[in-house]
């Protein structure tokens, strides 16, 4: 957040708290204008080619496209590998990484190896000879993981044969396959960035790579997908208290002020059979949140249908105190929010007009100003839905705005504990918890695997 | 704060340091908390969702206007497959089957399993109501042709017949096939078929994601100390416990 407190520094003490709830939604407001990149990983640079420069020298020539390798030196002792390693290595945010080779020729003894070594590696050993590496050996099947003596892992594999080698995250294991089925896998004892590596180690061999440029002769997706299902049957073992998901979503609509939809899910679970029990000595307290339940309702079906002034009305009438101080967040959102349905028709004058008497003075206020400027700039396009500040004329800016003022009204509360308590319903702060034990964990662990993001889960279909 | 409880704070650190966990205050993990971006929109959703899948039509078209999220499934299919359910909860197992039938004739052609539980319900509701000669002969028609193709239906279906040899029912050692909870089993089968058929999962979102939290702080556990959530009703942030 940037420095909040220079925008409104008269505010008495009610107003500083007031100004805190605004804030938070003011912040929410924004994230609108991020929404497409804001769920993104920091996108990892991937292996797409050959490094030819750190390189064992001269013992193989790889070839113009850097994607194929080949042996043309003779080989007389164990330190004259060819090996070469990938420009980039494997990427670790995500559940599986996997590459493949084809063997175009075995040469003169099919001394070939796949697999992962860390950066630093001895370029002229086999992956796996040396610590931190491992490989999957073409010429006895073998694998080698950081000793000199390998050990009993699959089949052999020569030419014309496809040979993948990939990183399990959830399992920390590296895996093998052969013409598209698993070979066998192995527990992930190295740490750091590992760089996919093949190797060629006798006159002819040949060897093209493969990082995904052309379709695997394994179904990578289809690994996956058995990997996420493993995880989410032990997922699904969990128990839970009876009725829990049916309370959080109660406290839901409670909280919102979705107020004819839990009348309708109250009367409906009145005759289910068995009648759902909810236990109230569970600490759910619902006397805090039923609080103005009617007139948020209505606040909220005004803002929804872009009847600020109305809203405004009300506010007025029933909570003056929330609109009291006119350059508060919330005040601004409700301006902004008029400016923005007058656009939407098609008002511009009355836009233009309204924006000179109720906007201009949150130019050049911090906080307030990136909105200000997104908002006008509607009036530049000729289809602003279709330009890059499209977003605010969305339902969900709307929605921004019903969700300040409900929060406001709940922080009239008198009986209100804590003030956190009226920004983010139980639902909002299982997920925040959810989320961020995922991505402390994955940090913990070195970045490995993949992020927990709710919007991506609800995308995935189980079919 | 005491200084017994700065001791003991002082000692629980010093022993979780030494197993190196990482301790993360409330403070911190506040932070990380409030770093996290949920929308509102797929808060909504999820909360559709389960009005959908679990049967709120009345609830989902009610939110479906107040929050405009869209059901992610024609909601009046809803009304037919609760309309199934019910039917089912209440012992009306020839309506289910029709209902079913009307809806989708595949669903039933294509799930074996579930038309034989469903006909053995009907076994049991004929043996409940006293209707011994009509429950013989349906068994003998409709069930006993159906046990031959599989041996768990055979066995299912001599443990339901043997229900007719008991007096007394309520004591008898299949007695729990005649409760409420078999028709339970039976309704949240035929639910749960319709919804595949629909091409929709079969269980809400919701319990699966508070699963997963479970499962996530526990995972999170092996590897530091932070702010737990244990009452899922309140969600209720509490300190670390180390």
């Amino acid at each position: 957040m940037t420095n909040h407190s220079s925008a409104n520094s008269d505010s008495n003490g009610t107003n500083i708290h007031n100004q805190d709830l605004g804030w938070y939604f003011l912040e929410l407001a924004r994230l609108g204008a991020s929404r497409a990149t804001h769920l993104e990983d920091t996108e990892e640079q991937l292996p797409s080619e050959l490094n030819t420069i750190n390189s064992s020298g001269g013992f193989q020539l790889v070839s113009t496209d850097k994607l194929s390798v080949k042996y043309t030196s003779v080989n007389r002792h164990g330190h004259d590998v060819g090996v070469v390693q990938a420009n980039n290595p494997a990427p670790v945010k995500r559940l599986v990484y996997y590459f493949e080779i084809f063997v175009k020729d075995a040469g003169a003894k099919g001394q070939i190896a796949i697999g992962f070594t860390i950066g630093t590696f001895k370029m002229r050993r086999q992956p796996g000879w040396e610590a931190n590496s491992c490989g999957y050996h073409g010429d006895d099947g073998m694998l080698y993981c950081g000793q000199g003596k390998g050990e009993t892992f699959g089949p052999t594999y020569t030419a014309n044969d496809i040979v993948g080698a990939g990183i399990n995250y959830a399992s920390q294991e590296f895996f093998f396959t052969k013409n598209g089925a698993v070979v066998g896998a192995v527990y992930k004892d190295v740490k750091g960035p590992l760089f996919p590596t093949i190797a060629v180690h006798s006159p002819n061999e040949e060897v093209q790579v493969n990082f995904g440029q052309k379709p695997f002769a394994f179904d990578v997706k289809d690994f996956e997908k058995q990997e996420r299902m493993k995880q989410q049957a032990t997922i699904e073992k969990i128990s839970l208290p009876p009725n829990v998901s049916y309370g959080i979503v109660r406290s839901y609509l409670l909280f919102y002020g979705y107020e004819d939809t839990l009348n309708s899910f109250d009367v409906a679970s009145k005759t289910t059979v068995p009648p759902v029990y909810m236990a109230q000595e569970n600490g759910f307290n619902e006397q805090d949140i039923v609080y103005a339940l009617n007139q948020r309702k209505t606040l909220r079906k005004l803002i929804k249908s872009g009847e600020i002034d109305s809203a405004l009305g009300k506010l007025h009438d029933w909570y003056p105190q929330i609109v009291q101080d006119d350059k508060s967040a919330t005040c601004f959102l409700l301006h902004c929010q008029k400016f923005i349905e007058l656009v939407r028709v098609g008002a511009l004058e009355e836009a233009v007009k309204y924006g000179r008497i109720e906007l201009a003075k949150f130019f050049g206020l911090t906080g307030f100003e990136d909105l200000v400027q997104d908002c006008v700039a509607l009036l530049a396009y000729e289809q602003p839905q279709e330009s890059s500040v499209g977003y605010l004329l969305e339902e969900s800016q709307r929605e921004v705005v019903a969700d300040t003022v409900n929060a406001m009204i709940l922080s009239t509360n008198p009986n209100l504990k804590d003030s956190h308590a009226c920004l983010q319903s139980c639902l909002e702060r299982l997920l925040r918890q959810l989320t961020a034990c995922c991505l402390e964990r994955r940090s913990l662990n070195g970045d490995q695997g993949e992020a927990f993001h709710l919007h991506r889960e609800l995308d995935i279909s189980k079919n | 704060m005491s200084l017994f409880w700065i001791v003991i704070r002082q000692l629980a650190e010093i022993e979780a340091m030494a197993t190196s966990k990482k301790v993360i205050t409330k403070e911190e993990w506040e932070k990380k908390l409030n770093d996290v971006k949920i929308m509102k929109e797929d808060m909504n959703k999820l909360v559709m969702n389960f009005l959908v899948t679990e049967g709120y039509v009345d609830a989902a078209e009610k939110f479906r206007m107040e929050s405009g999220t869209e059901p992610d499934i024609d909601l009046a299919t809803i009304t037919d497959r609760m309309a199934v359910k019910k039917a089912v909860q209440c012992g009306n197992v020839e309506d289910a089957i029709e209902k079913v039938n009307d809806l989708n004739p595949e669903i039933l052609d294509t799930n074996p399993q579930l038309f034989f539980h469903l006909q053995q319900q009907r076994l049991i509701e004929l043996i409940r109501n006293g209707k011994v000669e009509e429950a013989l002969e349906f068994a003998q028609e409709e069930l006993a042709p159906r046990g031959e193709e599989n041996q768990s239906f055979l066995e299912e279906l001599e443990r339901t017949v043997s229900l007719l040899a008991f007096e007394d029912v309520s004591n008898c050692p299949v007695g729990e096939l005649l409760d409420i909870s078999q028709r339970l089993k039976t309704a949240s089968e035929v639910n749960a078929a319709i919804l595949t058929s629909q091409s929709h999962e079969k269980d809400p979102k919701l319990p699966s994601l508070l699963k997963m939290l479970i499962w996530a702080q526990n995972q999170l556990d092996e590897k530091a100390a932070y702010p737990h959530i244990n009452d899922l009703s309140t969600a209720t942030l509490e300190d670390p416990a180390i």
